[in-house]
């Protein structure tokens, strides 16, 4: 009985202390970039209410069973103040991929750097900005937009990214602008003296019909310590096509929280890669809405979960309308005590007949203490409908293992082989071939590292 | 044996469809009728008294009473689970009665003191107990409300050493054994449902299959909710010990209602080192009518523990009734080698809701369970499988294979899955899959080309669709569960 009274008193405390500390992140005064602006001024405030009103999550809320919030809480993140102005492009150098040909972005701690950046020269109706600069030179070409397909986002951490809105990535398509080079947006970190959480704001925005191939990777200079809570809102015109892919490779100290929410219009493809490696503690929520018919989402992951790592991705594909496809394809290695949380839901609306969902989780564990909680969902409310999960965890064939050893494959090569193997749907879906042959390599390197258990 | 109607229904009764799928909508409940015999019921309440009245007129020893007050007063602390998909209004369990007992006149000694109209109620349901001892091979302790009131084929499985009686006889007559294994599975705190039921439970089975014998026929009860406004809180504790077998049935109909009645049995299973139990139900409680009106909650939480080495246990369950289902038999596999199964039918129509599944909890070493869940979903059904597979850290070797497929007939209906895999072990391996599909075009016009009815080329797939689960049931069960199912789906598809 004591037990019990103490640990609910435990948890009171630690969800007062977090309660504290999540208001004190939600706005940062007169530094913000959003005053003067009415709608945004509004939604910031209302944003700000819910982040004191909504509940804090504990590992009893459905979306945070497997994903305990106490390490994150511990850190006592503030937020990031000053902008970092010291690095040169020479700084960079060392996160560059060989051979991408790529308009460049770079955030520093979550503020758009234009002395990082090397845009090139942009295509005829594609624009890249900061979001900060944008809200001051023209900002009704984000109203409608900005917010808007986040909504209240899935948890308090969105409408915590909300309430403090200040700065990000903003990338316009016009309607029919073709982007023909992938443009490389690098989220670059570093510590502070103190644990700071940096909390961009990203828009991706195509017209109708507008084409793009988006790269986005997450970097951090060193062993760093700190927080990334960053909320992409995406929208996608008829017709558009984007191709996007997701590399998180921070540091492993780093604690990671993405909200990506994706809205899209009539006939337009999504197809989204989600690469995630790094970091101590990542959790990633991917959201789809369909606001027309026959559109497609791709939704495809790969995930490494090591020492002390945590990996979670939660995915809501909402299928409200008739003749949308979804799928969804995430593919998990876990080593050392290494864990990973997979959480996908499809939910098939009554008249959205005609839906085609598939969803599948397949994990290899490699060591006893690595652990994986996955959690497949269907939710249908229309009967003439296709839709299926699968989920798989397994381990290396001990047969497949000794053929390698039999032909004078060291183990950890073997293992890196087979592994890639496993993880080759993933990683050959990627392109251009830098892009492949760079995660192919960092995901091969992190597996021959691994411990050998 | 049948606990079905076989004539329920004739081929003159069947509309001829004209390929439109809602002519044929109202197949009233079969077994919608009521037995009027007076009872001897407690009045509405639940308070400690109630709970010591029970106790004492069914002259349980003392630690049962301060067993059943101890889960009252934890119940009166927990929460009602809301998590499951299902929505009905809040339950008064103050509104309800908590015993009813047919009258005993100096207890029935053969069938010919039982009550006539008691019998005639069981020959509408089919089960002709006066044939029983006539007919092969199957024992039926018949739960008329709450208590037992015919047993037979006592002698014959005295004789093989199994003990089958009503709980409450269990508890006069081998005191240590039910203490002994009663609550170790499902704790009373376990949740709400079951901490009501372990305060208040009037009677179930117990059945105790001593070592190295195998149950010399299959075992079955019927249940059957008679009397207006009560609860019915049955408790089955099954043991099998070291090296034994037994079969067990369990089926069930209820007579046609307009009042909400609350059904949350508890059923334990223990296995001893190379034992095996199977456990099968067929349910087809009063689901309610066409509007949801009346019909039967159904909130029964159901587990067995393999708790020796090489043990089995096996669920399999045709779950047609009730208004709302809230039902997730489990299996902890703690012996190492120890294999659990769940083989599922469950059909909503109607504005049936049903919110059901299993959980395989792995603890020891080369553990491995199968689950084959079928959901059938039309008219309004509601449909969820929620299941949890759980692989411990050191349960080495584990494997669990998972199918939970769903037929969605009407674009009214719905079918959900919530599958839960937690794996902690590396040598594990897991399999999911899961499909949501509706009967296609192409299906149909195949057996429609071939002369078949609509109605009847329905039934034949949706048969085939749920085999594998049959297939695990007893014979004259599969049987009467695909009997079942045709006459479930009769208003429902035309």
């Amino acid at each position: 009985m004591n037990a019990a009274v103490h640990q609910r008193t435990g948890q009171a405390d630690a969800a007062e202390a977090f309660a504290g500390w999540l208001q004190g992140l939600g706005g940062n005064g007169d530094q913000n970039s959003a005053g003067g602006i009415d709608w945004l001024e509004s939604e910031r405030e209302q944003a700000a209410a819910r982040v004191r009103t909504q509940l804090v999550p504990t590992n009893k809320s459905e979306g945070w069973r497997y994903t305990g919030l106490r390490k994150l809480i511990e850190q006592g993140f503030v937020n990031v103040d000053e902008p970092v102005t010291a690095l040169t492009p020479d700084d960079i150098g060392e996160f560059l991929i060989p051979e991408l040909d790529a308009h460049r972005v770079v955030l520093v701690n979550g503020r758009f750097s234009d002395a990082l950046s090397s845009l090139g020269e942009l295509p005829k109706g594609v624009r890249i900005g900061s979001l900060r600069d944008l809200l001051e030179s023209d900002p009704a070409s984000v109203k409608g937009v900005l917010t808007r397909i986040a909504g209240e986002g899935r948890h308090v951490f969105a409408s915590l990214n909300t309430a403090a809105i200040d700065d990000g990535l903003v990338l316009q398509l016009d309607r029919g602008a073709i982007a023909e080079r992938p443009i490389e947006v690098i989220h670059l970190s570093i510590g502070m003296d103190e644990p700071r959480v940096a909390q961009p704001r990203n828009l991706l925005s195509l017209g109708d019909g507008a084409q793009a191939q988006v790269i986005e990777r997450y970097v951090s200079l060193g062993d760093a310590l700190y927080c990334t809570n960053s909320v992409l809102e995406i929208a996608l015109g008829r017709d558009a096509v984007l191709k996007h892919t997701r590399i998180q490779q921070e540091s492993r100290n780093a604690f990671h929280i993405t909200g990506l929410y994706l809205s899209q219009e009539a006939n337009c493809r999504y197809a989204g890669t989600n690469i995630g490696l790094g970091g101590t503690w990542a959790r990633t929520d991917l959201v789809t809405r369909f606001a027309g018919e026959h559109a497609e989402c791709d939704l495809k992951g790969l995930y490494l979960a090591g020492d002390q790592q945590l990996i979670d991705y939660h995915m809501d594909v909402r299928h409200a309308l008739p003749n949308c496809a979804s799928r969804e394809t995430f593919k998990g290695i876990l080593y050392g005590k290494g864990r990973a949380v997979f959480d996908g839901l499809v939910y098939v609306a009554r008249d959205a007949q005609k839906t085609d969902a598939e969803m599948s989780n397949r994990n290899l564990i490699l060591s006893p203490n690595a652990e994986v909680d996955t959690k497949p969902q269907l939710e249908i409310y229309a009967d003439d409908v296709k839709c299926s999960h699968g989920t798989t965890v397994g381990q290396i064939e001990p047969e497949m293992l000794f053929y390698l050893r039999s032909r004078g494959i060291a183990a950890s090569l073997a293992r890196r082989m087979l592994c890639l193997g496993f993880a080759g749907e993933i990683i050959d879906a990627l392109g251009p071939e830098s892009l492949r042959d760079y995660v192919a390599e960092q995901v091969g390197q992190r597996l021959e590292q691994a411990p050998l258990e | 044996m049948s606990a079905i109607p076989a004539e329920a229904t004739t081929a003159e009764e069947k509309v001829e469809t004209t390929g439109q799928y809602d002519e044929l909508v109202n197949a009233g409940y079969e077994h919608g009728f009521i037995t009027e015999i007076e009872s001897e019921t407690l009045p509405p309440g639940l308070d400690e008294g109630v709970i010591r009245t029970i106790s004492a007129r069914k002259g349980e020893p003392e630690w049962m009473t301060e067993w059943r007050l101890a889960a009252y007063r934890k119940w009166l602390e927990m929460p009602t689970p809301n998590w499951a998909s299902v929505h009905y209004p809040p339950i008064d369990y103050q509104s309800i009665s908590y015993f009813s007992a047919p009258k005993k006149k100096d207890g029935p000694k053969s069938l010919d003191e039982v009550d006539p109209a008691l019998l005639e109620t069981y020959e509408k349901l089919g089960i002709p107990i006066e044939e029983q001892k006539a007919l092969a091979g199957v024992a039926v302790d018949a739960v008329f409300d709450s208590v037992s009131v015919a047993t037979t084929f006592r002698e014959k499985l005295h004789e093989a050493g199994v003990i089958f009686c009503s709980i409450s006889e269990a508890l006069q007559e081998y005191p240590e054994l039910v203490q002994k294994y009663i609550g170790t599975v499902v704790p009373p705190t376990d949740n709400f449902y079951v901490g009501l039921n372990s305060a208040v439970f009037t009677d179930g089975t117990f059945v105790y299959v001593p070592k190295n014998t195998r149950c010399p026929m299959e075992l079955s009860t019927y249940f059957r909710i008679n009397e207006a406004k009560t609860g019915q809180f049955e408790r089955t504790l099954i043991v099998a010990d070291e090296g034994s077998y037994v079969s067990y049935l369990e089926g069930c109909t209820a007579p046609q209602r307009d009042e909400n009645q609350l059904h949350a049995a508890v059923v334990e299973l223990i296995a001893l080192d190379d034992a095996e139990i199977k456990y099968s139900t067929v349910q087809n409680w009063y689901p309610g009518d066409e509007n949801g009106k009346g019909g039967i909650y159904n909130f029964v939480t159901k587990r067995g523990d393999c708790r020796g080495a090489r043990s089995k246990i096996s669920w399999t369950q045709v779950e047609t009734g009730s208004a709302i289902t809230w039902k997730y038999p489990s299996c902890i596999l703690r012996g190492d080698d120890s294999v659990g199964e769940f083989y599922s039918v469950a059909v909503t129509k109607g504005m049936q809701q049903a919110d059901t599944g299993t959980k395989m909890i792995h603890l020891g070493k080369n553990t491995s369970s199968t689950i084959v869940s079928k959901g059938i979903s039309a008219q309004h059904g509601q449909q969820a499988y929620r299941g949890l597979v759980r692989i411990a850290g050191k349960a080495e070797g584990a494997r669990n294979h998972t199918q939970c497929d769903s037929l969605l007939i009407g674009d009214q209906s719905a079918a959900h899955t919530f599958p839960y895999i937690e794996v902690k072990n590396p040598s594990a391996k897991m399999e999911h899959e899961a499909t949501t599909s509706k009967i296609s075009e192409d299906q149909l016009f195949y057996c429609r080309a071939r002369g078949l009815t609509e109605e009847d080329a329905v039934s034949m797939i949706v048969n085939g669709f749920c085999k594998e689960v049959f297939n695990e049931l007893p014979m004259e069960f599969a049987v009467e569960a695909q009997k079942l199912l045709s006459i479930s789906l009769e208003g429902a598809v035309g």
